[in-house]
């Protein structure tokens, strides 16, 4: 019956069919766009239930602390220099903290064993004014690349994570080291020594300082000697001020060459070294670093280097004559896009290009934000302050970022006491709870923790952070950039971590956090409430109503042209 | 140059003594770089012998990346061929003013630590010294560590009887697994092989439509 129907309704083929159909077709269109299932849609009286896949998404969890040396956290004397005490995750490997205040003509083999240097990184020699302390120190820096490409994989090497997950192309001078570039093998982290920051270098005033910058890397670089007492020539009449854009720098120290620098600075203070080729992109990319003169006293072995900033665990005798620790504190941004540069392209002509005259510094944009090489959470493992009250705290601050930086500290008010290395008057040293520092700018804070109300408001776990809130977060999920602590002795646990309530830095150890695919609150009572909204079940309904209508309206089109056709 | 030529020469005066110091067997180390993992005797489990000597002299610097595109370190040489079982003398010359490394993983661990062996020289200047290859027939990697070198170009293998194949991206010798791209030079003679070609395409329809009609028209 119907099949006849239908045959009969193909059989006619006159004018009023034909209107009909026309009728039919313009009807049915709006009644498609009505019945329409989109990807989203209005919930009704029950909204979707709070999806538990988001929830258990924890890819790349991390342990906070991973505890490998804690034999190296307590204070100790190798080879007779005095190691104080450094309670972090991750101190700093004493034995690197020998080398860097005897230098490695002067350590034992066992505590050079235990570092991974080079026999040449570091020469101390020449007591040229008798008071105790070597007075010509022979430094090599190299280039390193972290995070680069490789032609064998699609992957980065030599991996540096700035925070969970993350990973963007840097580039850093480094203490020249031996051995392999990676943790272990197998393995493609790169060592303790690669990473960022640059490393502080420390010196004596009146000190003759000859630095050779080893270019291991494949672009050329100097190195500027900002703010530090230096000729603009060498001895020799070779450049001295590594300005590689006009000035007696040539083009730069080319890949495979060397250069050596050399001075003998009259002005103690914080200072800067930075490359200075294409200074706009190679800073960024991470070449500066903080270049500390101590003031001369007698028997005064500073710690030439201090690898990733931080905790200064060997302190100079002026330092202690105020103050009870020293931390150097590097700020530093990256921008993304071009740091991705060198993870797009492996052969160094195309490097050069996409970096040089494709990407336009005009448009950069800063990304990530890290405090001495590392960005929240990771600042937990090495970037405490760790406090006791009653104590007097040297902090020395470089801003390395394009933007400036507004330091604020919670629960205290610092002392600025020197501004770019130079000390400020007794009564012009301010007292702040935001010191603002500008681009390559460097402030000598004291942070005093005496709990009068002032200085301290006690003890506790305080934050500390830049105030410009972009720069306490990672690609703008917050928190993270350069977010740390200062921690008071009574709650820094064994394995140096803050003691705040049961695992509360744990949901920031993963890269899925950062990777924005985890409700930031979702946790605990209200990992219903807070948690990510699921997807509304499909409308079969709707969905069976849709395809009809649009099926017959391809039916009836087809059969319109049809009859047209079968006409001629 | 010459104020650095004197300085080193300073740097080498200043230093007490060579203190060539041998803290681990098979290691040496001074500020001239280090040896890590020599072996001048110790046979390998599965070698009843030495099979023979194998002295090689490979140099490394940024000037024999010349030859290879889009590189920047390399070795002078990006293969060896040798028998199994044999003792490689290697001398391993520096010739740029930085750090290069002469690496070799996966020997065997209880002859070698880490399984490594290595030679470092901290600048201009070589250093020797040798190694006992065990009878597998392999392909070992020999690479500069220093990061991006290997990256950059400074990649060899050594082949033991043969060897199993080549590793990827090494120069001259293996395509990388993960290559660079790079613009294609469309000239007038690429549009014309192209035009041709296109044309040559749609001839092939009409011969066969030409074709069938002549076999319809002797039906």
């Amino acid at each position: 019956m119907l099949i006849r129907f239908a045959y009969s309704f193909y059989k006619m083929q006159n004018k009023y069919l034909r209107v009909l159909i026309v009728l039919l077709i313009a009807l049915l269109i709006p009644l498609a766009f009505w019945l329409k299932p989109g990807a989203i849609e209005e919930a009704g009286l029950t909204p979707p239930e709070t999806s538990p896949e988001a929830m258990s998404k924890q890819t790349g969890l991390e342990i906070p602390c991973k505890n490998e040396h804690p034999e190296w956290r307590e204070a100790q004397v190798i080879d007779g220099v005095k190691i104080d005490e450094s309670l972090a995750c991750n101190p700093d490997n004493p034995y690197d903290v020998a080398a860097f205040v005897k230098g490695m003509n002067n350590i034992s083999m066992s505590t050079w064993m235990n570092t991974q240097l080079s026999g040449d990184a570091l020469t101390m020699s020449d007591d040229l004014d008798n008071d105790g302390d070597p007075d010509i120190i022979r430094i090599k820096l190299e280039v390193i690349e972290l995070n680069g490409s490789t032609p064998d994989g699609d992957f980065v090497f030599p991996g540096y994570d700035i925070a969970p997950g993350i990973h963007p192309g840097l580039w850093v001078f480094a203490p020249k080291t031996s051995d392999m570039a990676v943790k272990n093998y197998g393995s493609r982290q790169a060592n303790d020594y690669l990473r960022a920051p640059s490393p502080v270098i420390r010196v004596e005033q009146g000190d003759q300082v000859y630095i050779t910058l080893e270019n291991t890397h494949y672009f050329p670089h100097t190195i500027h000697f900002h703010g530090v007492d230096h000729p603009w020539q060498t001895a020799a009449g070779n450049d001295n001020d590594g300005d590689a854009h006009g000035g007696s720098g040539d083009m730069g120290v080319f890949p495979g060459d060397n250069h050596i620098y050399e001075m003998k600075p009259r002005t103690a203070g914080t200072m800067l070294y930075h490359c200075h080729v294409q200074t706009d992109k190679h800073v960024m990319m991470g070449m500066a670093g903080m270049f500390i003169v101590e003031e001369n006293r007698p028997n005064n072995w500073v710690q030439t280097f201090n690898i990733g900033g931080g905790h200064v665990r060997h302190p100079s005798a002026g330092v202690k004559e105020e103050y009870t620790q020293e931390y150097d504190l590097h700020y530093q941004s990256v921008d993304k896009h071009l740091a991705k540069i060198i993870q797009e392209a492996n052969d160094p002509r195309l490097i050069e290009k996409k970096m040089n005259r494709e990407y336009n510094m005009i448009e950069s944009h800063e990304n990530y934000f890290l405090l001495n090489g590392h960005a929240f959470p990771y600042t937990l493992r090495d970037d405490l302050i760790v406090a006791r009250p009653n104590e007097k705290i040297k902090l020395r601050v470089a801003n390395a970022q394009n933007s400036a930086v507004a330091l604020h500290f919670h629960g205290h008010k610092a002392t600025v006491t020197h501004y770019d290395g130079i000390k400020q008057p007794e009564a012009m040293q301010v007292i702040r709870d935001v010191v603002d520092i500008a681009s390559a700018q460097r402030v000598d804070i004291k942070l005093d923790t005496t709990n009068d109300g002032l200085h301290n408001d006690g003890e506790g776990v305080w934050m500390f952070h830049d105030h410009v809130e972009v720069g306490a977060t990672n690609d703008g999920v917050s928190p993270g950039g350069n977010i740390s602590l200062v921690v008071y002795r009574d709650y820094i646990d064994e394995q140096g971590m803050p003691k705040v309530h049961e695992g509360m830095f744990d949901q920031f150890f993963t890269s899925s956090y950062y990777a924005r695919e985890k409700p930031i609150w979702a946790t605990g009572e209200f990992e219903q409430q807070l948690g990510e909204a699921g997807s509304l079940p499909p409308n079969y309904l709707k969905i069976i109503a849709f395809g009809l209508t649009i099926g017959l309206l391809f039916a009836l089109v087809f059969y319109l042209l049809r009859s047209f056709k079968k006409e001629q | 140059m010459n104020s650095i030529k004197h300085l080193f020469l300073i740097l080498a005066l200043a230093l007490p003594s060579l203190h060539a110091r041998a803290g681990m067997e098979g290691m040496v180390m001074d500020e001239t770089g280090m040896i890590m993992n020599f072996n001048n005797d110790k046979i390998p489990r599965d070698c009843p012998k030495i099979s023979g000597d194998v002295d090689i002299t490979v140099r490394g610097g940024h000037e024999y990346a010349k030859k290879f595109n889009g590189t920047m370190y390399a070795f002078d040489q990006q293969q060896w061929d040798v028998a199994p079982c044999s003792r490689v003398n290697v001398t391993f010359i520096n010739d740029d003013k930085i750090r290069h490394q002469f690496m070799i993983h996966d020997l065997p661990g209880y002859i070698y630590p880490k399984g490594m062996f290595t030679i470092e020289v901290n600048g201009p200047g070589q250093k020797k010294a040798s190694f006992i290859l065990p009878s597998q027939i392999k392909t070992y990697l020999v690479h500069c560590e220093v990061p991006q070198h290997m990256e950059k170009g400074m990649k060899a293998q050594i082949k033991v009887g043969g060897g199993d194949g080549d590793l990827p991206s090494i120069p001259g010798i293996s395509a990388p697994a993960n290559p660079d791209v790079y613009g294609v030079e469309w000239n007038k003679t690429a549009w014309l092989a192209l035009l041709a070609s296109f044309l040559a395409g749609t001839a092939i329809l009409l011969l066969l439509n030409w074709l069938k009609r002549r076999t319809e028209k002797r039906k």
